[in-house]
């Protein structure tokens, strides 16, 4: 149908549209006129990516010059297959509507190891390797060499795509992997090239949010993405543990270990090269003395992507006398290595700042902070002149390099912790050096200055107002939109006490209870009488789980459970827990039941949707905060109050119920599905838990369902699925949740829709 | 009914009214609950059944009950397993009046397993005491829905292929044990076109829905008793013939009761057939009906002939089962106010109250809802239309 929306004709390729995604267009288009960045709330199964696209496609044919790209990061390669396959079909009906051809060049980019179809390279199973390999095949020094000596191996397709492909422009159309790959295939280029050189002149491009966030990718990928360009963060609910993760370094012994050898490496090859080549060497350190003027004048004149790893002071400067030689390098990253491993010999926990590390590091091996500073830029400088093929070796080096660079650069937002074994195990030797980033708004920040609007959306972002503050921008539009339903088919259960009265919690005080624990084994076991098919259960953390689940078994809970259903426990073992999976599937087709025990903050709790019977109801055992203890979570806590204000407590509930509407969330996916969503702990009765759940969670809880008995759980949830149960078609729906155009367009809708973008 | 009175009384109903509440919501549009959904599709039943579609006038029909644990669940009084025994005790003498020349038969299945309580027959009595019997069972363990239906299945896939061959699962629990996957169960009973329909007593089970849509069959969920009761009547019904069964020539006698007097001195006592299984009474008589083929007795019709098989019936029953072929066909929906100043019901001379009144297409007889359900399920025929027959 084609919609107009706010003056501008929208496309959109179903037949009814739900009135939030009307909604939600109006919304996006209101941040895009603004030229701002927005945060967008929306349940998922409500068709937020359509929407998205739709809006966005119209917008870049209606106002070409203001927007000239859409880049689309999503997180796993199944959700941007997902995406690129709505999108083709958004651009064939745009074409069947116009009747012109396409001009649009939209493609998904992922790794070498998705993308690669050299027969060799492509049948290695980890990234990293057919990085390595590739990278051994298709450097240019290697092709360099092989001028003179065609002997050695090389890559056909990349020669194809050097050879040709780089002058001809991928023709317009719409790209997923495979097809890339075909189009590779067909033509002899590599697709991965192919593909990041399309990328700089696509329309669309979809990709992982770690080609725009994680600075080491993103200097190679997005650096000359177009400043006209729309980003659009989805599922974005967990940006802020991206960033921080892609900021932050870990350094165990072993790092170091590698480290040591990577050095020998590097100055064995230096005193090679010396031998037969020191032209080369010179000719490396006349740029040094030059500085990175080519990087400062493309910085200046905003061509790039800005990297936080490489401060903008350090563009002003020339690399510094002290490791300007390469052997002075090699010798400065030694007595470095030593002085880490000299830290990494501690008996108790050391917790500083940068500056305290700082002082530290220049007292004991008389390291200044200048020449940390350009420790990353000057081993890329070094490895590139060197011609040392396989990369992937360097990782060690390469990862304390960044470390050194981040640390002298900033002076605040990250924080040094040096734990000398685990705390579970405090026997056991394992020192640890966290250098942890505590800011978000770090990583991002390239980001949101770098592009006109950067929409972050998901289906959970509740309460919207803390994005913006630990991200650290300000947006134009903040809205959340709830499901507009023909029936009421999500059913959220707030479970207080167990049948005896005990408040049940998850709180460390009543943590061991056994009273506690009978009445949530209680309550699993009364739920799978009642509950068809699949239910799955979230618990706090894998130890919790244990220990519930240990004490259910001797008090014979379990058992009875297994009369009702079978019963699938996720571990953290990714293997293991694919294959409880599967067989919990299986389960759930063939009519015998199961229910899965997993972990909030799991693997199945963050990627995993349990669609129409897979799930049905979903059990929330206690409230899921992070684990307090950790250091590096005080640490940021700490921070986060200083900095942003934001008081501990608040981010810790807030961080807890973000995940506990995650796991709830699993079971909805769409206005067919349906799903009892129970909160078993009393504190999620309280407002200031309750009032951070997403809104098209929160108003479907009554006060007459806040804090229930195991009893009174049962009777509403067996009422609800025979309501449920009910024939339900797609008639019922229109006019209601599903609008055509007509009904779209009366008076009476339009008024109803914009009152629902008010409430946001 | 005392149903009413009863359901309010119970201690759930405060439940009930919570969901009443939800119905009230701040926006006008989320009005639309469950309830009216419910009612339109009841609407839409009756019309969708009533298209002139041919539906099959022999059916054979297998009703699984299950006795599983979860059928002494209270929630259905005075239990689960009670109330469905009472309600197919109605059903099947529901069903035999408005099928007369079909037949009926009954599995229960507990305890992973399936058992025949009654072969198909068509006498409601046998049916009716196994059903009587059957109360004072205990329920046990879990139910297989795989054996019940492959039990079902060895019976029904030697009917004869004009016939209809159906199965009504009345299914409480929410697992099954199956021996073996009952996906490939559900092929073979695809194949031989049976048709499976399921009742649930406590929720919608996935193997269900996938087994009733890939069998052709209809699967709801019951809501409380009045509503069981409904969807299991709606089986009484027989479902459209299947467009590819076959049509074949049956033989069938009409044998005439003869009443023989103790003067006649003819007549001779003489055992009839159907006693002859039943220990229970001496069986010697002297009327019955006599099969034109064979002259064995029968006591009762419909039957089918014990010594040479075959289906003796009454030329009433057959009637009664006519109406199956030629449906009637479904009233015109018309607003009240385009009516002219008579308004009242041609079939109960009511004043009509509700806003849509429902028009014989062919004789403009204008009636209201109660009637018009009364007459599309129990009556088979227009009585305005008839009326207007004899007049000419």
């Amino acid at each position: 149908m084609k919609l107009n929306i706010e003056g501008l004709l929208v496309y959109f390729p179903y037949d009814y549209i739900y009135p939030e995604q009307y909604s939600y267009m109006l919304e996006l288009k209101r941040t895009l006129d603004a030229k701002g960045h927005g945060v967008l709330e929306m349940p998922s199964g409500t068709g937020k990516t359509i929407s998205l696209l739709s809006l966005i496609l119209a917008y870049q044919k209606a106002y070409p010059l203001e927007i000239t790209k859409l880049i689309y990061c999503s997180r796993t390669v199944p959700e941007i297959e997902k995406v690129v396959e709505e999108l083709r079909k958004l651009i064939e009906f745009h074409c069947k509507e116009t009747g012109e051809a396409n001009n649009f060049l939209a493609l998904a980019l992922s790794s070498r190891k998705n993308l690669c179809i050299h027969p060799e390279v492509s049948a290695l199973r980890i990234g990293k390797e057919v990085d390595g390999k590739c990278h051994s095949l298709t450097a240019s020094y290697i092709r360099a060499q092989r001028l003179s000596d065609p002997s050695l191996p090389s890559c056909r397709f990349y020669e194809g795509f050097d050879a040709i492909g780089r002058q001809v422009p991928l023709p317009p159309g719409v790209y997923n992997l495979d097809d890339l790959k075909e189009f590779g295939q067909k033509k002899g280029w590599c697709p991965y090239f192919l593909a990041r050189q399309a990328i700089l002149h696509a329309n669309i491009v979809v990709y992982s949010y770690h080609y725009l966030l994680d600075p080491k990718i993103a200097d190679l990928v997005s650096k000359e993405l177009t400043k006209k360009a729309v980003v659009v963060f989805d599922e974005a609910h967990n940006i802020d543990n991206v960033c921080i993760d892609s900021m932050s370094v870990n350094i165990t012994r072993r790092t170091l270990d590698r480290c040591t050898s990577n050095v020998e490496t590097l100055q064995t090859t230096i005193q090679r090269i010396k031998e037969t080549d020191a032209a080369k060497l010179k000719e490396e350190y006349r740029r040094l003395v030059e500085g990175l003027k080519e990087a400062n004048v493309a910085r200046v004149t905003d061509v790039y992507l800005g990297n936080p790893v490489l401060p903008a002071e350090v563009l002003q400067e020339a690399v510094p006398g002290s490791i300007r030689t390469a052997e002075h390098f090699v010798g400065f990253l030694k007595r470095f290595l030593e002085y880490l491993k000299s830290r990494l010999r501690v008996h108790h926990v050391v917790q500083e700042s940068a500056p305290q590390f700082l002082k530290d590091i220049f007292q004991k091996v008389c390291i200044d902070r200048k020449p940390l500073r350009f420790c990353a830029e000057r081993l890329r400088s070094l490895l590139r002149t060197l011609e040392i093929s396989d990369l992937t070796d360097f990782s060690a080096i390469t990862l304390i390099s960044n470390f050194a660079t981040l640390v002298s650069t900033y002076s605040q937002g990250f924080t040094i912790i040096i734990e000398p074994f685990e705390d579970r195990t405090p026997s056991i030797a394992n020192p640890v050096l966290h250098f942890s980033c505590m800011d978000p708004s770090i990583a991002i920040k390239p980001v949101f200055e770098r592009f006109q609007s950067v929409i972050i959306t998901s289906g959970t972002l509740s309460p919207l107002d803390i994005y913006p503050k630990i991200l650290d921008f300000r947006p134009v539009t903040v809205a959340s939109f709830t499901m507009t339903l023909a029936r009421t088919c999500l059913c959220p259960l707030i479970v207080g006490r167990g049948n005896d009265q005990v408040a049940l919690s998850s709180k460390f005080e009543t943590r061991e209870d056994f009273a506690v624990i009978r009445n949530y084994g209680n309550l699993l076991l009364e739920m799978s009488g009642v509950v068809p098919d699949g239910i799955v259960a979230f618990f706090t953390s894998y130890m919790y789980m244990e220990n519930i689940v240990a004490s259910w078994y001797e008090q014979g809970i379990l058992e009875n459970i297994q009369r009702n259903k079978l019963i699938f426990i996720e571990t953290p073992d990714a293997a293991e827990t694919s294959m409880a999976l599967e067989k919990y599937q299986e389960a759930c087709e063939n009519g015998r039941g199961a229910i899965l025990l997993s972990v909030a903050r799991g693997k199945v709790s963050e990627g995993i949707d349990f669609v129409h019977h897979f799930g049905r109801a979903v059990i929330m055992f206690g409230v899921p905060y992070v684990y307090t203890q950790s250091r590096i979570l005080k640490a940021r806590l700490e921070y986060l109050r200083d900095q942003f204000q934001i008081r501990e407590n608040d981010f810790l509930t807030f961080d807890a119920m973000r995940h506990a509407a995650q796991c709830v969330g699993r079971v909805i996916r769409g206005k067919t599905d349906y799903g009892l969503m129970i909160f078993a702990d009393k504190r999620y009765a309280r407002a200031d838990k309750r009032g951070k759940l997403p809104r098209w969670i929160q108003e479907h809880i009554s006060d007459g369902s806040l804090n229930l008995t195991v009893d009174e759980t049962v009777q509403m949830s067996k009422h609800f699925l025979r309501q449920m149960a009910q024939p339900f078609r797609q008639e019922d729906q229109l006019g209601l949740s599903l609008l055509t155009i007509e009904q779209l367009e009366s008076e009476e809708m339009l008024k109803k829709i914009s009152q629902m973008a008010h409430q946001a | 009914m005392d149903e009413e009175p009863e359901r309010a009384k119970r201690w759930e109903g405060g439940y009930e009214r919570t969901w009443e509440v939800l119905k009230e919501d701040e926006f006008g549009s989320l009005k639309a609950t469950v309830e009216e959904i419910l009612f339109q599709s009841k609407r839409k039943r009756a019309l969708e059944s009533h298209g002139q579609v041919r539906l099959g006038m022999m059916r054979h029909l297998y009703v699984v009950i299950d006795s599983s644990r979860t059928m002494e669940d209270m929630d259905l009084r005075p239990n689960r397993l009670k109330a469905t025994l009472k309600l197919m005790e109605a059903f099947v003498e529901e069903y035999f009046d408005q099928n007369p020349i079909s037949q009926v038969g009954l599995i229960t299945t507990k305890n992973k397993r399936a058992e025949k309580l009654t072969e198909l027959a068509g006498n409601p009595k046998k049916h009716l005491a196994a059903l009587k019997k059957a109360r004072d069972a205990a329920c046990v363990g879990e139910p297989s829905l795989y054996n019940s239906l492959n039990l079902a299945m060895q019976t029904l896939k030697h009917m004869p292929g004009h016939t209809s061959r159906e199965i009504v699962v009345i299914f409480s629990s929410l697992t099954t044990c199956d021996p073996a996957n009952i996906y490939e169960l559900i092929k073979t009973l695809k194949s031989l076109k049976i048709r499976v329909s399921v009742i649930g007593l406590s929720a919608e089970v996935r193997v269900c829905t996938v087994l009733t849509r890939e069998t052709g069959g209809t699967y709801h969920v019951c809501l409380d008793e009045s509503h069981f009761k409904e969807l299991l009547m709606f089986h009484v019904k027989p479902p459209p013939a299947n467009a590819q069964s076959e049509c074949s020539l049956i033989r069938m006698g009409f044998p005439q009761h003869t009443i023989a007097s103790m003067c006649d001195q003819d007549s001779k006592p003489s055992f009839s057939m159907s006693h002859l299984d039943s220990t229970s009474e001496v069986g010697l008589s002297l009327g019955g009906y006599f099969c034109p083929q064979c002259h064995a007795k029968h006591t009762e019709l419909p039957v089918e002939c014990k010594i040479c098989g075959l289906t003796l019936v009454s030329a009433p029953h057959l009637a009664r089962s006519f109406h199956h072929l030629f449906p009637l066909e479904a009233f015109r929906e018309t607003p009240l106010e385009e009516l002219p100043a008579d308004r009242f019901c041609h079939a109960c001379q009511g004043k009509l109250k509700d806003k849509i009144v429902f028009t014989c297409p062919f004789c403009s007889g204008v009636f209201c809802t109660e009637c018009d359900l009364f007459i599309h399920d129990s009556l088979h025929c227009c009585p305005s239309c008839i009326n207007s027959q004899h007049s000419n």
